[in-house]
């Protein structure tokens, strides 16, 4: 799918869809700043919409600063930043981002979207999982694959729309067969769905 | 010849239920999220249950939110503190965002220091005896009664069973406690502190024989990050999961989730 048509395409999708967004690592600035453009500016600028961003690639911070750009609001994003921590990167906390420790901590990005959800109740909620390779860096297979069950089912019942971003590297591999089993649809972000 | 009668329409048969009890006893619910969906709506109502677990695993914070939980609901929450002050305790539970200062107030959350209480009664030995016991009991059943009291926490029973020493009178002062709270229909957390690799739910380990349910904390490890984990071992009264979360003290208060199991852990 063209970039450009990500936003079309995501705003079409009702709540509770669970999606996964494959980046072509050989153009993957380009086709990040688009996903983040959809995302957070497309479909999280809707007035009824809250976005939040879990962070395993980049801080909290730098994703913030591109969402600024984008002219995002900030009561329109929260952050559950797993990285900064385990970066020692964690001087300037963001008031609207919710720090976690380590990115082995599966069980705490759930509640802390859990408590996300319910202290910024909106009818349309949506949460975004940047990146699936990122947290597959810091945990074995099935621990992944037992969390994405989990996760995505429950924010499925919740009528949360859940967006996975991912890399179509080797790394991956195993994961994105294994991710499709749980997405309602795979988008190739630059290619063929 | 007439045609056959059309038969009468039927309503559509509703789901059998599979597993639903002969009875369903009539619940306390915790008000704690997720925590009642895992006992099936709340702990039966007069069920006395012990929440065990080491330091720092979110037993008082529990215990309190089940106390705040209960007194917004109009049922009033009786917290008997032997270990931290009652100031100290309000000005903890401050800090989350369930706590609503006027609860306390107007007397639907009340606070009592055990260590005061003693002194009222006369109570200074470093042991009590027999009799001392009763007029614990009697007493604490007087407040519950007098004031109307349907939840009421003992933060902690360890600390309590210091100053009662032999196995047969700690489980004779539970069971007398325990009966005279489910006559009066009040529900009860008694806290008991536990070492982290203890193999059981209690200081004395008669204790968890005496209560109808077990709420079991603990810390784990996983790749060296502790996580906090909650189980219900036993529950008299309804059926439960007895499947591990790992938790969270939030300022909205306690939320539970799945533990994981794709990984090596040990306890803490």
């Amino acid at each position: 799918m063209a970039p450009a048509d990500i936003g079309d395409r995501l705003r079409g999708l009702p709540g509770g869809s669970a999606v996964a967004l494959k980046l072509d690592p050989r153009e993957y600035a380009d086709h990040y700043f688009a996903v983040l453009n959809a995302t957070l500016r497309d479909i999280g600028g809707e007035t009824d919409a809250h976005v939040i961003y879990i962070t395993v690639t980049n801080p909290a911070s730098f994703v913030w600063g591109l969402a600024q750009a984008l002219d995002v609001p900030a009561d329109r994003i929260s952050f559950v930043d797993v990285i900064s921590h385990i970066m020692m990167n964690y001087s300037n906390p963001l008031a609207n981002a919710t720090y976690i420790e380590t990115p082995r901590a599966l069980e705490e990005i759930m509640l802390r979207v859990d408590y996300l959800l319910r202290k910024f109740p909106h009818p349309r909620a949506i949460v975004v999982v940047d990146s699936l390779n990122a947290l597959a860096i810091h945990n074995p297979r099935e621990l992944l694959s037992e969390f994405f069950h989990i996760f995505l089912t429950n924010l499925k019942s919740r009528n949360v729309l859940t967006l996975i971003l991912m890399t179509s590297d080797e790394e991956a591999g195993g994961l994105e067969q294994m991710l499709s089993l749980l997405v309602d649809e795979t988008i190739d972000v630059g290619g063929g769905r | 010849m007439d045609a056959p009668a059309e038969p009468a329409p039927t309503a559509p048969a509703a789901p059998r239920a599979l597993m639903a009890p002969a009875t369903v006893l009539e619940r306390c619910a915790t008000g704690i999220s997720g925590l009642d969906d895992i006992l099936g709506g709340g702990i039966p109502r007069g069920n006395m249950v012990l929440v065990s677990g080491s330091v720092g695993t979110g037993k008082t914070t529990l215990c309190l939110e089940f106390l705040v939980r209960g007194a917004e609901r109009g049922e009033r929450s009786l917290l008997l503190s032997v270990t931290e002050a009652s100031d100290k305790l309000i000005q903890n539970l401050s800090t989350f965002e369930f706590f609503r200062a006027d609860l306390v107030s107007d007397g639907s959350l009340v606070f009592v220091d055990l260590p005061a209480l003693y002194n009222k009664l006369g109570l200074e030995g470093e042991e009590l005896s027999a009799d001392e016991i009763d007029i614990v009991i009697r007493t604490i059943h007087d407040l519950v009664r007098t004031l109307g009291v349907k939840r009421l926490v003992l933060d902690s029973l360890t600390s309590v069973c210091y100053r009662i020493r032999r196995d047969e009178s700690i489980r004779d002062f539970m069971l007398r406690l325990g009966q005279s709270l489910s006559d009066l229909g009040c529900t009860s957390l008694l806290v008991s502190e536990i070492g982290p690799t203890q193999g059981r739910y209690s200081m004395h380990g008669v204790e968890e024989a005496i209560v109808d349910g077990v709420i079991l904390l603990w810390n784990t490890r996983r790749q060296g990050d502790i996580l906090r984990v909650l189980q219900i071992v036993k529950m008299r009264g309804t059926a439960h999961s007895r499947a591990q979360y790992v938790i969270e003290l939030t300022p909205i208060g306690l939320l539970m989730a799945p533990h994981l199991k794709g990984s090596q852990q040990e306890g803490v």
